[in-house]
């Protein structure tokens, strides 16, 4: 695989793209032809939810009442993308709160259908395997779902380019998902950067079409991958929120150490690594 | 001074209208501003202890108010078709806008955890609209082995299936219960019913009748009083003066009370129908009077001036006596009973104003042809009162030692039942029986497992205390013990969940079943149980510390006693079984709330009536300026309400919120009678000397006078009877009963007592 020109191949049912990852040919790609809204949420996905080949960032998440009591999770996370079809494996070991220390989760990512899902449980020393299609549900008690944390397929809804936008000195498309089955929105806002292609803002609203859910991108960093002539740059959502507007509930998510193409192996992300992951990992 | 009042009515009478009018209109200009409250949590003080905890509860486990939709399937309701139409009511009930999405409980939104082919399966109990035969098979038996979802999402007969709505705000209850009515109505089989049960939607439709009550009743009684004034006295003449006298009152009263800012509760939404009947007793006094005198003088002015003279007492005190009655009510700690008291105490004085200067005010502007043919219409009717009265003031007279001891068995009889009464109540039965809501509340608490919440919170001395194994366990056996009682139908808590995902962990194995031995392995559960489904399940009974656990106990009756019964097999459980170190319990929720209230309203109206006890007596020292006139006048009123209350304990019904009420209002009212006939009886007997002549003369017009008041009074309460609401119908039916009581005890113990003290205390001949 190579590094500046990298290929990924979104695997969306009959969806296989090939995305340039170097934002000066993206523009001078749009000059030329004005993005369809499908394209511009395929590329935004990319740049959000599968730079690089993989990746490990630790991860803090304060889950923050409205009346204002805090619960904090702190763990690791990995991530490695498949050579195709839009796949990928998730690890996360949990480093807080203390009494779930030693829990880890992987996940085994499908685009179009249930994930693979296996929790360890180390005060039982049980690793079981988790059967559940709802990929909207709570990622461990946040306010983000499991599809926030690893993305949606992008065939699951219908998108439209509303408008091109000028916020805050930046240029965004406006895109609106409605998904094509029932689920816990009817609708999806995103302000998607039409530099860096990430989302810096998502509105959800649900089945009494009221804003339910709000998503911010609050920073950005760009971190260096690759030495030399292979240097790039990957601009990631560093910190981000999602509120819940209804219940007044919110989670604020950090990313810290943030580093891309470690070399993972696709075996690692296994059940052995569960019960005794690498050092390295949860350093 | 009152009489200057009465005068200058008189020689200004379009003026004192015309005043009188602008007031009333500027009253009546607050009437849109109404608004209704009907939580009975309002009950309480804000800063009530019980309700302060309730209020931390409620946020603490993101506790909402919840409507309870049961869908009763008479040929079973796990077959394909059925369930189907349970799921698309579902998905329309979710679009409701009030309507908490993400936590409704139902087939469709709940997940079910469970072990599977080594999986751990977590998906909704009902995953696909439509289903095979075999699917519902299925999922009959999950629901059967998941103790959470059991008997509270489907019935164990397999008849009805159970959706929790919590809803943002109470007050959104009536219209999210009209808008779920309509869904149900569209989308259900022939063969499938429904009930909407739960607190909320009994509190927001009772608040909704209420307003009907006050539109329908209020006027209804109003045509009642004004048909007895006819009735007793057979002149139209009489309907004007009374008729706005009792509306103006209303409108003073209630404008006043929308005016200050106060919301119109249960409570308040009673003014008019206790104020109408007491505002027209003075005047049916004075129009008495006026008739009698003008008969003779045959000139308006002075008849008025001299009919109204011997009255000017009587009727102060007798307004005083039935406002401070009233007033006493603010003794009360609950604030909507202080409200009522208050408002209808002003209404009552406003009342008497008017009787003072509007009523001889519209008289005089009557014409005098109108008022002669009134005279000569009513010559020679003899009156039934007359054949009725006579004889009682005979007997009572000449058997007064015989009245006298059987006053005294009745009391004692009173007394007795007093002993026996049972407090109790319960808002589900603040509607008649065979109202849907009623209906609902009995099928679903026999269906399901009860849809009424208490909950106990057990609270540790620090975060992570509810994690520690012995904890959890002693939170389950407190379950076990608790359900065994008929009136829990279910629980459930942390413990529950803690061994459910123990079970489902090891494969159903069932010595699994149970709480694990380590407060980590009960964190990495709660972990995996929050991580896996809705995060508010967990929230709901442990706190973000979990320093706090909260016990969902669903019990099958809302009544008081229910309430004590299990807060009393709660601590004969502790009592065997000590708590764990550092951790305290204590109960919430709006079934242990309503208990709570109720016990205050008891000592509350008990404060109540003796306060208004001593502050009737107070008033009749002062008034008759003798300790024995006095306490002679409290004699009736005091037989009257032990009896009536003996009666509510002999014939076994509950002493609830309206009978309550009610004790204070007697006070009041009843020495009403007493008033007028000891203060007649005295100013005639010191002009007669004569104690059988006075007996005798008392049995004639001012016998009269009290008795149609009786029976204005009495009758005027008795269009509550009508309402489809309980509490009116009891405050109707009870109200009438006193008032009976009262009349007849005023007339019988008082002459008969009279004839054995009055020549001593009375003076006689002097005048």
């Amino acid at each position: 695989m190579i590094l500046v020109m990298k290929k990924a191949i979104l695997g969306v049912i009959a969806l296989v793209i090939l995305i340039v990852g170097q934002a000066f040919s993206e523009e001078t790609a749009e000059q030329k032809m004005p993005l369809s809204a499908v394209r511009i949420i395929e590329k935004s996905q990319q740049a959000f939810y599968y730079q690089g080949d993989d990746m490990k960032t630790n991860v803090t998440m304060e889950l923050i009442a409205k009346s204002g009591g805090q619960r904090t999770r702190v763990m690791s996370m990995l991530r490695r993308n498949a050579t195709e079809g839009g796949n990928q494996k998730y690890f996360i070991y949990f480093h807080k709160p203390g009494d779930v220390r030693r829990m880890t989760f992987m996940v085994w990512k499908y685009p179009g259908k249930e994930d693979d899902r296996w929790i360890f449980v180390p005060a039982v020393d049980l690793i079981k395997r988790i059967a559940a299609d709802d990929k909207r549900s709570s990622f461990v008690g946040s306010d983000f779902t499991y599809e926030d944390i690893s993305g949606r397929d992008v065939a699951a809804d219908t998108h439209s380019l509303l408008r091109s936008e000028k916020l805050a000195g930046r240029d965004f498309y406006v895109i609106e998902s409605i998904p094509q089955e029932p689920s816990e929105y009817t609708k999806r806002l995103s302000w998607i950067d039409k530099k860096t292609l990430l989302p810096l803002k998502e509105e959800y609203y649900d089945v009494q079409n009221e804003l339910f859910r709000v998503f911010t991108a609050d920073k950005i960093e760009n971190i260096k991958v690759g030495e030399g002539l292979d240097e790039n740059v990957f601009p990631t959502v560093t910190r981000r929120t999602m509120k819940n507007l209804k219940t007044g509930h919110r989670t604020e998510v950090v990313y810290s150490s943030v580093s891309y193409n470690l070399g993972l192996k696709d075996k690692d992300f296994s059940e052995r690594h569960m019960r005794r992951p690498p050092r390295s990992w949860i350093r | 001074m009152l009489e200057r009042m009465t005068k200058f009515s008189l020689d200004r009478p379009k003026t004192v209208i015309g005043i009188v009018l602008i007031v009333t209109v500027l009253f009546g200009l607050q009437f849109p501003r109404i608004s209704i409250d009907t939580d009975p949590e309002n009950m309480l003080k804000p800063d009530q202890p019980d309700r302060v905890f309730y209020n931390r509860v409620k946020k603490d486990f993101g506790i909402h108010d919840l409507i309870v939709v049961g869908i009763v399937d008479k040929e079973g309701i796990f077959r394909p078709e059925s369930l189907e139409r349970v799921a698309r009511v579902t998905s329309q009930i979710l679009k409701i806008k009030g309507v908490i999405i993400e936590d409704v409980v139902s087939l469709t939104t709940t997940d079910n955890i469970k072990s599977s082919g080594g999986f751990l399966d977590i998906h909704p109990v009902m995953r696909e609209i439509s289903l095979s035969s075999k699917a519902v098979d299925q999922i009959r038996v999950d629901i059967a082995e998941n103790p959470f979802l059991h008997e509270k999402i489907a019935s164990v007969d397999g008849t009805a299936v159970a959706l929790y709505i919590p809803i943002q705000k109470k007050d959104m209850s009536y219209r999210i219960a009209k808008l779920i009515r309509a869904i149900l109505q569209r989308e259900l089989l022939p063969e499938q019913t429904y009930h909407l049960a739960g607190l909320p939607v009994a509190e927001d439709t009772f608040g909704h009748e209420m307003f009907i009550q006050m539109a329908v009743v209020a006027p209804l009684a109003f045509m009642v009083i004004l048909i007895l004034v006819f009735l007793l006295f057979r002149k139209l003449a009489f309907l004007l003066p009374v008729g706005m006298d009792a509306m103006f009152a209303v409108i003073w009263a209630m404008g006043l009370l929308i005016g200050t800012g106060n919301t119109v509760h249960i409570m308040s939404s009673m003014i008019p129908v206790f104020l109408m009947p007491i505002a027209v007793m003075d005047d049916v006094h004075v129009l008495s009077e006026f008739f009698d005198r003008y008969r003779v003088l045959g000139d308006k002015r002075r008849a008025l001036l001299e009919g109204m003279q011997p009255l000017y007492r009587p009727m102060l005190f007798t307004s005083l006596t039935s406002a401070a009655g009233f007033a006493s009510l603010a003794l009360a700690d609950i604030p909507p009973v202080r409200v009522f008291g208050l408002f209808v105490a002003f209404g009552i004085m406003a009342a008497w104003l008017f009787s003072m200067t509007m009523v001889p005010a519209i008289i005089s502007l009557m014409s005098e042809e109108k008022l002669k043919k009134i005279l000569s219409e009513e010559e020679g009717r003899s009156s039934i009162l007359d054949r009725v009265l006579k004889p009682i003031g005979r007997f009572a007279f000449s058997r007064a030692r015989t009245v006298l001891i059987f006053a005294l068995v009745l009391v004692a009889v009173g007394i007795t039942g007093v002993m026996q009464i049972r407090i109790n109540d319960n808002p589900v039965k603040w509607f008649q029986k065979g109202h849907p809501i009623r209906v609902a509340d009995s099928v679903m608490n026999r269906l399901f497992g009860g849809t009424y919440m208490a909950y106990l919170v057990a609270e540790g001395k620090e975060p992570g205390s509810i994690k520690r194994p012995e904890v959890v366990d002693y939170i389950g056996r407190i379950q076990t013990s608790l359900e065994k009682s008929q009136l829990v139908g279910k629980t459930s808590s942390v413990a529950d969940i803690v061994k459910r995902i123990n079970l489902v962990l090891h494969d159903n194995d069932k010595a699994f079943d149970k709480v694990p031995d380590s407060s980590e392995a009960v964190g990495q559960f709660l972990f995996l149980f929050q991580s896996s489904g809705d995060p508010n399940d967990l929230d709901n009974f442990v706190d973000r510390e979990a320093r706090r656990a909260n016990i969902w106990i669903q019990m099958k009756g809302g009544d008081n006693r229910q309430m004590s019964a299990v807060e009393s097999d709660l601590e004969n459980f502790i009592k065997t079984n000590p708590l764990p170190d550092g951790i305290t319990l204590h109960w919430s929720g709006p079934t242990y709330i309503n208990k709570v209230w109720q016990d205050l309203m008891v000592f509350g109206m008990l404060k109540a009536i003796l306060g208004s006890f001593l502050v009737v007596f107070f008033l009749m020292m002062i008034g008759f300026r003798s300790l024995t006139l006095g306490l002679l006048s409290m004699v009736p009123l005091s037989v009257s309400i032990l009896l009536s209350y003996g009666l509510i304990g002999w014939v076994g019904k509950d002493y609830d919120m309206p009978i309550a009420v009610c004790s204070s209002l007697s006070l009041g009212l009843g020495i009403d009678f007493a008033i007028h006939f000891i203060q007649r009886f005295q100013v005639h007997y010191a002009k007669s000397g004569n104690i059988d002549e006075t007996n005798r003369y008392m049995f004639g017009e001012p016998g009269r006078a009290i008795a149609r008041n009786a029976i204005v009074i009495s009758l005027g309460f008795l269009p509550l009877v009508a309402s489809s609401l309980t509490p009116y119908v009891t405050v109707g039916l009870f109200f009438a009963l006193l008032m009976a009581f009262s009349t007849i005890s005023t007339l019988f113990i008082l002459p008969a007592a009279l004839r054995i003290v009055g020549p001593r205390i009375l003076n006689g001949g002097k005048s």
